[in-house]
C-alpha cells in the first residue's frame, strides 16, 4: 500500500474555496480571525495572570459555608453515601458509552482537582475506593439474578439519601441549620425541593386535570399564585411576613430559615412541575383512558398505572430542565442571609486587600461547580429517556 | 348447527345521544339476547359506534334507558362498575397500554379489579394468549407486535375480565388486509364458544357466517333488522339496499 501524498494544490483550492471565495468571504474570514485571536489572547492573559489563592484558602468556605470547622467531618460520610449510591446506580442501570464516561470523569475530576487538599488525602482516597468498588460490584451483580433486588435497594437508598444527610448533619449536637452553607447548602436545598416538589407537582397536575370543580379550582389557584410571583418574593415572604400571620402553632415561627427556604422552594418547584406534567397528561390519547374505563379500572389505578407513567415519560426532558433551573435558583437564598456557594464566591474576594480584583477566579470556580451538577443531570435525563424508550409507540 | 339463544341480556329503549346540537342517536330501541352475535352495520356517521359505546357508558346517553344484565346504566357508579365488569370492549385502534408488556396488559385489570394474585392472573393471561394463538409474545411490548397480534392481545385483555358480553368497535378497520383474517378467526372462535357479541364491522364475509342478526343503522336510527339471509336476499329498505350494494 502506498501512503497517500499530501496534495498541496488541493489544500490550497479548498482553502480558497472555503475562506476566500468571495469578497464577503474574505471579509468574514478576516473578521472571525480577529475575534478568535482576541478571545484566545484574553484567555491566555487571564490564565497567565490568574492567582488562585483566593480559592485555595477558601476551599472549605466554598463547599460548606459557615459550617464550623469542628463539624467539617460531617460532610464526608454524606459524600461517601452519595458516592456509593450514585456509582452503584451507574453500574446497575447505566451502559455508559465511552464519550459519556469521559464527560462524567471530567465532571468529577475538575472539582476534585480544584478542591484537592493534602490534609484530606485519606478521605479523598476512601471516596475513590468507595466509588469504584460500588460501580464494579453492582456491575458484577448485574450479571446475576439479584439485579432486581439491587435496583429496589438502590431506589430506596436514593429516597433515604436526604433524611440520611440530615441525620449526619444533626447527629450528636450538630451545628445550627442556618450555619449550613456553601455548595452543600445548594445541593441540600435542591434535593429537598425536587423530592418534595415532584410528587406535589404530580398531585397538582392531576388535580387541575380533573372534572371536579372544587379540586380543579383549588389546584389552578395554587399553581397560578405560586407561579405569579418571583421566587425572591416568596423567599422574603417566608422570612418576614409569614411569622406575623401564622399562629405560633407547632413552633412554625421558630422554623429555621433553611427549613423555610426548603418549603418555599418545594412549593415553587411543584407549581412549575405541575404545569409540565399537565402538558404530558394532555398528550395521552383518549383511547388509553377509554381502554382503562372499559376494563373497569378505578380512577386511582387508571392515573397511577396507565396515564401518569406515559405522561411523565413524555416530559422527562422538560422536568429535568426544571430541576436544573431549580438547582441554580437555590443561590437566591442569599437574601435570607444564608451563605450558599454563589454568596461565598461573591464575598471571599473582599476578605483581604490582596484579593482585590480576583472576583473572576472565585466566580469561575463557583460556575464550574454549578456546571458539573447541571451536566450530570442532563446526561442522566438522556440516559433515562433511552432506557424508557422500550415499548413506546 | 344452530346455537341456543338465551334470555334477554341487553335492552335499549329509545336511547338518545347528543353531541352538542348534533343527535348521534335519535331513539334506539333494541334487545340483545344471551349467546347472540349481533352485527351492527351502517354508513359512517350513522351512530353505530356511538351505540355500542353507550352500552358500557364510554358515551353517557342523554335520554332513554339501557339495561345490561338486569342493571340499569345511569349516574350510579356502582351500577356502572357492575355493567363494565360484565362487558368487554375491543377498539379499532387496539388501545393497548404501550408502556406495559403484553402479559401486563392482560393481567393488570384482573389483578387490580378482581383481586387475583399475580400467579393466578398470569395463568389466566397465558391461557388466553394460547387461545388467541400468540403465547410466545407474552414478554414483548405492544409496539413490537404486528397490528393483528396487537388486536388479538386486546381481545385477550378484554376476555381476561371474564365478561358476559363483548363489544367490537370496528376491530379490523385499522389492520392491513393480510392481518384481518387472523383477528376474524379469533372472533369466530369466540362466537362459536357462545359469547354474546355486538360487532360493528364491515367484514361482510365474517358477518354472514357468524352473525345471528343484523342491525342496520342510518342517521341515528335502526332502519332495518333481521337475519343475514334476510339482508342478503331481500332487504326491504332502500337505504339498506343502497348500502349493501356499495359494500359488497
Amino acid at each position: 500500500m502506498t501512503t497517500p501524498k499530501i496534495n498541496f494544490r488541493e489544500i490550497k483550492d479548498w482553502t480558497v474555496d472555503n475562506f476566500f471565495g468571495s469578497k464577503l468571504g474574505i471579509l468574514l474570514t478576516l473578521f472571525s480571525g480577529l475575534l478568535i485571536v482576541y478571545f484566545i489572547s484574553s484567555i491566555v492573559s487571564f490564565i497567565s495572570s490568574a492567582e488562585w489563592e483566593v480559592v485555595s484558602i477558601n476551599k472549605r468556605l466554598l463547599l460548606l459555608g459557615r459550617l464550623p470547622a469542628e463539624d467539617t467531618w460531617r460532610a464526608w460520610p454524606i459524600l461517601w453515601v452519595f458516592c456509593f449510591v450514585f456509582c452503584s446506580s451507574i453500574g446497575a442501570w447505566g451502559n455508559p458509552k465511552k464519550r459519556e464516561l469521559l464527560l462524567l470523569l471530567l465532571a468529577f475530576l475538575m472539582p476534585t482537582a480544584i478542591f484537592f487538599s493534602m490534609s484530606y488525602i485519606v478521605h479523598i482516597f476512601i471516596t475513590i475506593i468507595i466509588g469504584s468498588a460500588s460501580y464494579i460490584s453492582s456491575k458484577i451483580i448485574r450479571r446475576t439474578l439479584y439485579l432486581g433486588i439491587l435496583k429496589k435497594g438502590l431506589v430506596s437508598l436514593w429516597i433515604l439519601l436526604i433524611p440520611l444527610a440530615f441525620t449526619i448533619l444533626l447527629v450528636g449536637g450538630g451545628p445550627q441549620s442556618n450555619l449550613w452553607g456553601g455548595f452543600l447548602l445548594n445541593i441540600l436545598l435542591a434535593s429537598v425541593a425536587v423530592v418534595a416538589g415532584f410528587p406535589l407537582g404530580i398531585l397538582m397536575a392531576v388535580g387541575r386535570s380533573t372534572k371536579l370543580p372544587v379540586i380543579k379550582t383549588a389546584c389552578t389557584v395554587y399553581i397560578e399564585t405560586v407561579r405569579g410571583a418571583p421566587l425572591v418574593a416568596w423567599l422574603l415572604l417566608a422570612w418576614f411576613v409569614l411569622p406575623k400571620f401564622l399562629p405560633n402553632l407547632f413552633g412554625l415561627n421558630d422554623l429555621s430559615v433553611v427549613i423555610r427556604a426548603m418549603i418555599v422552594l418545594s412549593f415553587f418547584a411543584s407549581a412549575y412541575i405541575a404545569e409540565v406534567i399537565r402538558g404530558g397528561l394532555q398528550s395521552i390519547p383518549s383511547g388509553q383512558l377509554e381502554a382503562a374505563d372499559a376494563l373497569n379500572l378505578g380512577y386511582v389505578d387508571k392515573m397511577r398505572i396507565i396515564v401518569l407513567p406515559q405522561a411523565i415519560r413524555v416530559v422527562i426532558p422538560a422536568i429535568v430542565s426544571q430541576f436544573i433551573g431549580l438547582f441554580k435558583d437555590t443561590s437566591l437564598v442569599f437574601i435570607l442571609a444564608l451563605t450558599d456557594l454563589l454568596q461565598v464566591g461573591r464575598i471571599i474576594p473582599e476578605q483581604d486587600p490582596k484579593f482585590f480584583g480576583r472576583q473572576i477566579e472565585a466566580l469561575l470556580v463557583v460556575a464550574s461547580l454549578f456546571w458539573v451538577v447541571s451536566v450530570v443531570l442532563s446526561n442522566l435525563s438522556s440516559r433515562i429517556e433511552k432506557n424508557l424508550g422500550i415499548g413506546t409507540r | 348447527m344452530k346455537k341456543k339463544i338465551g334470555k334477554e341480556i341487553i335492552s335499549a329503549e329509545n336511547v338518545v345521544k347528543k353531541f352538542g346540537e348534533f343527535e348521534a342517536l335519535r331513539g334506539i330501541t333494541a334487545k340483545i339476547f344471551e349467546k347472540e352475535v349481533v352485527v351492527v352495520l351502517g354508513p359512517s356517521g350513522s351512530g353505530k359506534s356511538t351505540f355500542i359505546r353507550t352500552i358500557n357508558r364510554l358515551e353517557p346517553h342523554n335520554s332513554g334507558k339501557i339495561v345490561v344484565d338486569g342493571v340499569e346504566i345511569n349516574d350510579d357508579v356502582k351500577n356502572l362498575q357492575k355493567v363494565r365488569s360484565n362487558v368487554g370492549m375491543v377498539f379499532q385502534q387496539f388501545n393497548l397500554f404501550p408502556h406495559l408488556s403484553v402479559l401486563r396488559n392482560i393481567t393488570l385489570a384482573p389483578q387490580k379489579v378482581k383481586g387475583l394474585s399475580r400467579t393466578e392472573a398470569n395463568d389466566v393471561a397465558m391461557s388466553l394468549l394460547e387461545r388467541v394463538g400468540i403465547p410466545e409474545q407474552a414478554e414483548k411490548f405492544p409496539s413490537q407486535l404486528s397490528g393483528g397480534q396487537q388486536q388479538r392481545v386486546a381481545i385477550a385483555r378484554a376476555l381476561a375480565m371474564q365478561p358476559k358480553i363483548m363489544l367490537f368497535d370496528e376491530p379490523t378497520s385499522a389492520l392491513d388486509p393480510e392481518m384481518i383474517k387472523e383477528v376474524l378467526e379469533v372472533m369466530t372462535e369466540l362466537a362459536e364458544s357462545g359469547m354474546t357479541m355486538i360487532c360493528v364491522t364491515h367484514e361482510m364475509g365474517f358477518a354472514r357466517s357468524v352473525a345471528d342478526r343484523f342491525l342496520f343503522f342510518d342517521e341515528g336510527l335502526i332502519v332495518e333488522e333481521g337475519t343475514p339471509e334476510h339482508f342478503f336476499k331481500n332487504p326491504k329498505e332502500e337505504r339498506t339496499k343502497l348500502f349493501l350494494s356499495q359494500i359488497l
